[in-house]
Parts: C-alpha cells; sequence; structure tokens
C-alpha cells in the first residue's frame, strides 16, 4: 500500500502528492491518526474518571450527616439502567458490522437504537438524581453528595455528548452523507461510546454494588 | 517448480496468520469467510477480522449474565464476607471490562499499539490513584 506517504516525514500528510486512486486516510505511520487520537483521548480520559472514583473512595463512610447510600440506592432500578447502556454497546457494534458490509438502512437502525438506549440511561439518571434531591441530598449535603454527584454527572454528560454525536451520524446517514468508506467515523464515535460504557461498569461496581458502610449516625 | 495458484497463495496466507495469531491454519479457513461471502474480512491495519454480528450478541449475552451474576453477589451482603463480595465483584467488573475492550473496541483484532496506548492509560490511572489513597490510608 502506500510506499510514497512511508518516506513522508512523520506527521506529514502522508497522501500529499498521491495519486486520486491513494487511501486518502494513509498516514505516514500506518496507522489511522483520528483513531489513534480517540485511543489517547480514552487513556487520557481514565485518568480523569480515575480521579473522580478515587476521591469517592476516599471520602467513602466519613460522613457525618445523611442521607447516605444505604438509604437512597435503589439496586434493582440502577441495575436495570446499567443493563440498558450496556445493550447500547451492541446496537453501537452492529451498527459499525453494517456500515462495514454496507448495509446503510441498519446502520441508521442501530445508530438510532444506541441514542434512544443512551438517552434512556440518562433519563434513569435524571430521574434518580431528583429522586435523591427529593431525599435531601444534593452536591453540598454531605460528602457522599458532592463526590457521588460530580462522578456520576461527568459520566452523564459524556453520555449526553456521545447521543448528539451519535444523532450527528444518524442525520449524516439519513442524508446518504455516511458511505461504506467513512467506516472508521462510525468505529471511532463506537470506541467513545464502549469506553462510556466500561467506565459505568467500574463506577456501578465500586458506587452500588460493593458492600456500603454503615449510615451515618449508625442508621 | 510448480507455478503458484491463487489456492495456494491463501492457503499460504492462512498458515502465515495462523502462525502469528498460534491457530490452526484449518481453523481459520473454517472460520473466516472467504472474500466471495458477506460477513466480516479482514481490512488493513487489522491483525484480525472483526468479530461477526453472532459474535458481538454472543458477548452480549455474556456481559448480562455476568452482570446478573454481579447483581446477585450484591445482595448476599452479611452471608458471606465483605471482602469476599468486593473481590468476585471487583473480578466480575474487570472480566465484563476486558470483554468491551477486546471485543467491541476491538482491540484484539486491531493494531497493537492502540491497545499499548490504553494499557498505559489504565495502568497510569491504577499506578497514581493506588499510591494516593494508600498515602490517604484509605485501605
Amino acid at each position: 500500500m502506500a510506499t510514497i506517504e512511508q518516506t513522508t516525514e512523520i506527521g506529514a500528510p502522508a497522501h500529499r502528492g498521491a495519486s486520486p486512486g491513494h487511501d486518502p486516510h494513509a498516514t505516514a505511520t500506518g496507522v489511522p491518526n483520528t483513531k489513534l487520537a480517540m485511543w489517547i483521548f480514552l487513556a487520557s480520559d481514565c485518568l480523569f474518571f480515575g480521579a473522580f472514583i478515587a476521591t469517592y473512595l476516599l471520602y467513602r463512610g466519613r460522613d457525618k450527616v445523611g442521607p447516605g447510600p444505604k438509604e437512597l440506592f435503589d439496586i434493582p432500578f440502577t441495575s436495570a439502567t446499567s443493563f440498558i447502556l450496556l445493550m447500547s454497546s451492541l446496537t453501537m457494534v452492529l451498527a459499525l458490522a453494517a456500515i462495514q458490509r454496507g448495509d446503510e438502512r441498519r446502520l441508521r437502525i442501530w445508530l438510532l437504537a444506541t441514542a434512544l438506549l443512551g438517552a434512556t440511561f440518562i433519563a434513569g439518571q435524571v430521574f434518580e438524581f431528583t429522586e435523591f434531591n427529593h431525599e435531601g441530598l444534593n452536591l453540598n449535603t454531605n460528602l457522599f453528595g458532592s463526590t457521588f454527584f460530580i462522578l456520576t454527572g461527568f459520566h452523564g454528560a459524556h453520555v449526553t455528548a456521545g447521543i448528539i454525536w451519535l444523532m450527528s451520524l444518524w442525520g449524516m446517514a439519513s442524508q446518504g452523507r455516511l458511505k461504506q468508506g467513512d467506516s472508521e467515523k462510525v468505529e471511532i464515535a463506537g470506541l467513545y461510546w464502549h469506553f462510556v460504557d466500561v467506565v459505568w461498569i467500574v463506577i456501578f461496581t465500586v458506587i452500588y454494588l460493593v458492600p456500603q458502610p454503615a449510615a451515618p449516625g449508625g442508621g | 517448480m510448480t507455478e503458484p495458484t491463487p489456492e495456494t497463495g491463501l492457503a499460504r496466507l492462512e498458515e502465515a496468520e495462523a502462525e502469528v495469531s498460534g491457530r490452526d491454519a484449518g481453523t481459520l479457513r473454517r472460520s473466516e469467510p472467504g472474500p466471495e461471502r458477506p460477513g466480516p474480512q479482514r481490512r488493513e491495519r487489522e491483525v484480525r477480522p472483526h468479530p461477526t454480528p453472532l459474535q458481538y450478541v454472543l458477548i452480549a449475552v455474556i456481559l448480562c449474565v455476568v452482570t446478573a451474576i454481579e447483581i446477585a453477589v450484591s445482595y448476599t451482603e452479611g452471608d458471606i464476607p465483605d471482602a469476599l463480595i468486593v473481590v468476585l465483584l471487583m473480578g466480575m467488573a474487570v472480566l465484563k471490562f476486558a470483554l468491551v475492550a477486546a471485543w467491541f473496541m476491538h482491540l484484539r483484532t486491531d493494531l497493537p499499539i492502540f491497545r499499548r496506548f490504553f494499557v498505559l492509560g489504565i495502568i497510569l490511572a491504577m499506578i497514581v490513584y493506588v499510591i494516593a489513597l494508600a498515602t490517604l490510608n484509605v485501605f
């Protein structure tokens, strides 16, 4: 493949001067730049979410006032929303498989399904936050409130950004502007989407499922 | 000396791939569709072809089962030691994380450089925050 491109300096547009038949995405390193950039971003996002998870663990069980997680968490409800987010990863890879084989109809269906499942997860999170607020927990109530809302709130913001991205792709696909040759666009959006899913796998286990310390005041 | 035919060329390619992946060439021939059949094919810059939709569904089913076991384990609080629950839950979370990263994010099929960057980020995060939490006497 890109033998001419490999002789260019690193970072330079590798297809410069190439004939029109050449791969426009070829790079000097042989690695797609956008995909590599997404992986580096995801690696840095591990540190971002790691900071919030570590902070949650640091302040876990150190509250002087309630309400605490034992009184608030509704595990069956959160399990259901977690299941929905997990299934959105399946629809995302099915969208990628569809565009890779040139099936634009199924691409649109699976992209829309992924966005809708993500929106359902966000709706569940909004409902949960509202319930907690009615129970008297907000960002300033106690350490649990601060660390919980910051961590899950940032994750929710990531999911929301992913939904906007997916809907943009769905809009492009609906207008016929997303062809088989553009599968890398869907793949990169998919990487981001799966990442928010794996982050939720960790958050769900660490915050919701791991045995909680006793409620503040011994309640 | 015999002229190489397309058939022998394909067989040699499969043998080379099998050598890289540590699999039997016959297994590859059976599991990977040829260019004339619909299905995933190894694209440029990939070590192996992407999984089939059926394999994706299978992974999703495994993820659901593991999640169900996780939730069931969380309800055993008080019946078995908390430390054991934490170990079991963290083990299952790591398994789910690895399944999604390897199969859905294609880390097992893509170029190793992507895996290296991602694993580097995870390891760096774990080292930094485990040290921070240990310094602050969380464990």
